[in-house]
């Protein structure tokens, strides 16, 4: 699966209001264009609820559920199960962010893991609140400035790492569990369609630069997502029932410290705030790769 | 009392103005109230903030429908939309303009100032943040506050936020657009065709919300019917398409987030009409076929 | 599906009746979680589907804002669903109620009265259900196990009616009922089936023939939306009328509607009572008969739609009323006295409110008779007070 074989035909329309540059559109378009018109979605409160549509346009064209933050597992749960009962076959996905998926989300996602429902569950990770206007969340990197992790004159940023939402989904042994970036088409495309042809709790993870949000040029969002990867900040991979089956390596990984250049949220990063973001890389490194990082 | 409606686009501080021209006015006795309208707009997409001023206590809690000023931070948003709605008969629009008052078409012939706030803000601040500017045209076109206090209310306002000299360099911009703000008569005669709304009653609303793809006679609503929201007015920038040079890899279009790229004869083209002038396209383009230029409307 | 059930007499539990009157309905999805004592619930209907009497599906999830936030998306894509819970449960469910009802999904939940923390009790109290009185779902109460079964499969005959379609939500209280055993008569599957029909959404979600549900809706829409919920409300009390007459005339037991009314006929001061203290209190009533006391009693079945016209023409005969309540809503009165003195508004009749039995007291026979006593009082002389808090240490009646 490439580009090329994507087909014309959208279903999800322009006209939807996202920040220009936010690559959220992008995302959620191509991967439609793999599910299908026989998909149900569900979003829960998030950006993508109120770009996609703001009663009565909207730019969906497949049925689609919103019901409330907390809930996107135990929803998507729910429409899978009637149209079990009807004896009908059709793609139940959910698509979250990373604060209904890492925070407020995390209780019925476990749920929806361990009972194993025939559904996909896709997180897109902008590592922050952007619809509520940037405040921290589990996936907020170290250091980064949020507008409840300002960068003050007494503590600046976030103090804490991000959460590995990925690992804790790979820990419930479910069919499928990828990480995806929208800067890799391919590898992006082959997993959406992985996901799409497995049966039973289909987790992936995707990759969101927020230009509003991490503060830098729209026309940017790409090559972020680019260098994320490179960096070891963002790692692609699959996992099935638990075990690593696939990662991506890449070829010549970059210091953190280029890939925070042009993010407003990193500008008040000291040397000493840029070793500890390196450490935690390298430890993800290590723990993913088994070994460290080549200097 | 008077009332002004301020335009802007989400970003570019529209609200920070409406409530720093509130403080302005509160430092020379006045009592203001000063509110945005709460959307669900995102960056980049028109939005409206609003300022009362009176000498005694406003209870009033409504939005503004008839003001007396209109302020205008975009100047692309005078060809997108009839700003002067609702102005009052002798009301004035202020707009961040590099033209001179006559020179600036509306839908009718209205009092008008004019000031090149994006070219001061470059100037002074370094970006073309004219949230501050604008407010010094404001004091110069209304004479309702003094420029003394626009610049008070810009270093209490924005100094406490971005730091003292930030402060300070933002009133020096209110300054500069006040000396530099022309006042005269803008042009009439755009004309200007309201989108219609759809406005069902108890009766035709569907239970419970629950919307299918509908024709109305305000056309297409429900299901895919966001392809009628053109976002093509929020783009600054332009991306132009070299066909000689597109190699048809579909990189834009899989990357645009408008989806608003199709390929014709194997090259890209795209459609203006939702084109937000992200960049994105041009960064990523492996052949640098496409190059953004600034949008000149007419 | 379910297997053909006959028509049986049982000695069972409230808790039994409730999910026997599930599986009777034929319910697609049942989604839930166990909460003392509503987990009798669960456990039947887990039997029932583990036994393959049912092809139902059963989220088992892992809390009950997932059951209920399940239990919507699943009757939003077509099908008939069921929950049921209790106390903090519901509580843990509240934003889901009002997303139920403003959706226009008939969902059924028994609700076991229990006592919210706190202090954590595990006993009767009404005080879960009555916060939930403005999440816009038909909210009533049964007295006894018979009437749990033959309220789930009344709640889907009214709740699914076209010119309702709200979600519906039986209560009973905790142990009194749900733990007590007690004669019960289960229609058979097939005659539950030709009563109920087949469930048949004004909306649903299907790629055939895609439709948007529950979008973000700015102020121009909501509120035809919200009076759209509000004539569903009234029309179901028209509704609920209906099915309890077709019902009486199908299955031979009467529930009168809204109301029910015992021995006010030529009554001086009726008493309004709610759940299972109407039981003990008819046996109150026969006794104070018994001695010339013209009294009365209203058996109060719903709350909501709350049944304004029915206690006006109570109202106009008698020279007294009581209202007993079983929660409080601090600061004011007991939920069910504050809108009845709201429906008898203008009306020239004192109007007291009777508190007992929170936190699972035993509301006994004496409490009611105290009830009585000042009641036949208020006829004669103006009350100095509305409130009584019936058997409660160093608090003066």
């Amino acid at each position: 699966m490439n580009i090329k074989d994507l087909p014309e035909e959208s279903l999800f329309t322009p006209g939807h209001t996202a920040c220009a540059g936010c690559p959220a559109p992008a995302i959620v378009r191509n991967m439609m264009k793999i599910f299908g018109k026989d998909t149900i979605v569900y979003t829960p409160a998030n950006c993508l609820l109120v770009f996609s549509g703001t009663y009565p346009y909207l730019a969906w064209r497949v049925p689609y559920l919103h019901e409330a933050f907390e809930n996107t597992a135990a929803c998507i749960s729910g429409v899978a199960r009637a149209y079990r009962k009807k004896g009908k076959k059709t793609l139940v996905v959910g698509i979250a962010g990373d604060g209904g998926t890492y925070d407020i989300g995390i209780q019925a996602l476990s749920g929806a893991a361990e009972r194993n429902e025939d559904v996909i569950y896709v997180c897109y990770d902008n590592e922050a609140y952007m619809n509520t206007g940037i405040q921290r969340s589990g996936a907020t990197p170290y250091g980064a400035a949020t507008t409840t992790t300002p960068a003050g004159r007494k503590i600046a940023g976030k103090l804490e790492h991000k959460k590995d939402m990925a690992e804790i989904m790979r820990a419930h042994e479910v069919p499928y569990v990828a990480t995806l970036s929208i800067s890799h088409p391919k590898d992006f495309l082959e997993k959406v369609e992985k996901a799409k042809e497995t049966e039973g709790f289909r987790y992936l993870h995707v990759l969101s630069p927020c230009p509003t949000g991490w503060r830098f040029d729209p026309a940017k969002s790409i090559e972020i997502a680019r260098k994320a990867v490179d960096s070891g900040m963002w790692t692609l991979y699959e996992a099935e029932y638990g075990e690593i089956t696939n990662i991506y390596k890449p070829k010549k990984k970059i210091p953190v410290e280029e890939y925070i250049k042009g993010q407003g949220r990193f500008r008040h990063f000291t040397p000493e705030m840029i070793a500890e973001l390196q450490k935690w890389v390298d430890r993800k490194w290590k723990r993913l790769y088994g070994e460290l990082p080549e200097s | 009392m008077y009332e002004i409606r301020f335009h802007g686009r989400g970003g570019q501080g529209g609200r920070m103005a409406a409530e720093a021209y509130a403080l302005a006015a509160f430092l020379e006795g006045s009592y203001a109230v000063s509110f945005p309208f709460f959307g669900a707009e995102r960056r980049g997409a028109p939005v409206r903030a609003f300022t009362r001023v009176d000498d005694k206590k406003i209870r009033i809690k409504t939005q503004v429908y008839e003001p007396d000023y209109v302020v205008v931070l975009d100047e692309t948003l005078i060809e997108t939309e009839d700003v002067l709605e609702g102005l009052k008969e002798d009301g004035m629009v202020i707009i961040n303009t590099a033209k001179k008052p006559e020179e600036v078409r509306l839908s009718k012939p209205v009092k008008c100032a004019t000031v090149d706030a994006t070219s001061i803000a470059l100037e002074i601040l370094g970006r073309p943040i004219t949230n501050t500017a604008i407010l010094g045209a404001i004091a110069k076109a209304t004479g309702r506050v003094s420029i003394d206090s626009i610049e008070k209310a810009i270093i209490e306002k924005f100094g406490a936020r971005l730091g003292k000299e930030a402060g300070e360099k933002n009133a020096k911009a209110a300054r500069v657009a006040y000396e530099k703000t022309l006042v005269g008569v803008a042009q009439g005669g755009k004309a200007f065709v309201p989108r219609k709304k759809w406005l069902p009653t108890v009766e035709e609303m569907p239970i419970g919300g629950a919307t299918p793809a509908m024709e109305t006679d305000a056309g297409l609503v429900g299901i895919g019917s966001f392809i009628e929201n053109k976002t093509g007015d929020w783009r600054t920038f332009m991306p132009i398409i070299d066909k000689e040079k597109c190699i048809g890899c579909k990189f834009c279009w899989f990357y645009c987030p408008e989806g608003c790229i199709s390929m014709e004869d194997g090259k890209a083209s795209v459609d203006y009409d939702y084109c937000k002038g992200c960049g994105i396209c041009a960064n990523e383009c492996p052949v640098n076929a496409i190059e953004m230029k600034r949008e000149v409307r007419t | 599906m379910i297997q053909k059930l006959p028509a049986k007499k049982m000695v069972v539990t409230g808790d039994y009746a409730a999910a026997y009157g599930a599986l009777l309905c034929d319910v697609d999805v049942v989604a839930a979680y166990p909460i003392t004592p509503q987990t009798l619930i669960v456990e039947e209907f887990s039997n029932f589907v583990n036994d393959g009497i049912t092809d139902a599906e059963f989220i088992m999830v892992e809390s009950e804002h997932s059951a209920m936030s399940a239990c919507i998306a699943a009757q939003a894509a077509g099908a008939r669903t069921y929950t049921a819970t209790a106390s903090q449960g519901l509580a843990l469910m509240h934003e889901m109620l009002f997303i139920a009802s403003a959706l226009r999904l008939p969902i059924v939940m028994p609700v076991v009265n229990r006592t919210v923390a706190a202090p954590i009790g595990i006993w009767c109290e009404h005080n879960d259900s009555m916060p939930q009185r403005d999440t816009g779902w038909i909210q009533m109460a049964c007295e006894d196990n018979q009437e749990v079964l033959d309220m789930i499969i009344m709640a889907y005959k009214i709740g699914e009616r076209k010119d309702v379609l709200l979600p519906v939500m039986p209560c009973l209280d905790a142990f009194i009922l749900s733990h007590t055993v007690e004669p019960v008569d289960a229609p058979s599957s097939d005659e539950v089936a030709d009563f109920i029909g087949k469930y048949e959404p004004h909306a649903m979600l299907d790629p055939d023939n895609p439709m948007a549900i529950g979008t973000f809706t700015p102020p121009e829409y909501i509120q035809e939306l919200r009076y759209q919920n509000h004539v569903a409300m009234e029309n179901a009390k028209k509704a609920i009328k209906e099915v309890t007459k077709e019902f009486a005339d199908e299955f031979g037991r009467d529930y009168h509607g809204l109301i029910e009314e015992y021995k006010c006929d030529d009554a001086e001061v009726v008493l309004i009572t709610v759940g299972t203290v109407t039981g003990t209190a008819r046996e109150v009533v026969d006794k104070l008969r018994q001695q010339g006391k013209k009294v009365g009693l209203i058996k109060l079945r719903f709350y909501r739609p709350f049944p304004r016209e029915e206690l006006r023409s109570i109202a106009e005969n008698v020279e007294a009323i009581g209202v007993y309540d079983r929660a409080i809503s601090y600061g004011s009165g007991g939920p069910l006295f504050i809108e009845t003195r709201n429906a008898l508004y203008g009306m020239d009749v004192p109007v007291l409110n009777f508190l007992a039995g929170l936190g699972g007291r035993d509301v006994v026979t004496g409490d009611v008779e105290k009830m009585y006593e000042i009641l036949m009082k208020a006829k004669d002389s103006k009350p100095d007070k509305e409130i009584y808090w019936i058997g409660t240490r160093g608090v003066s009646i």
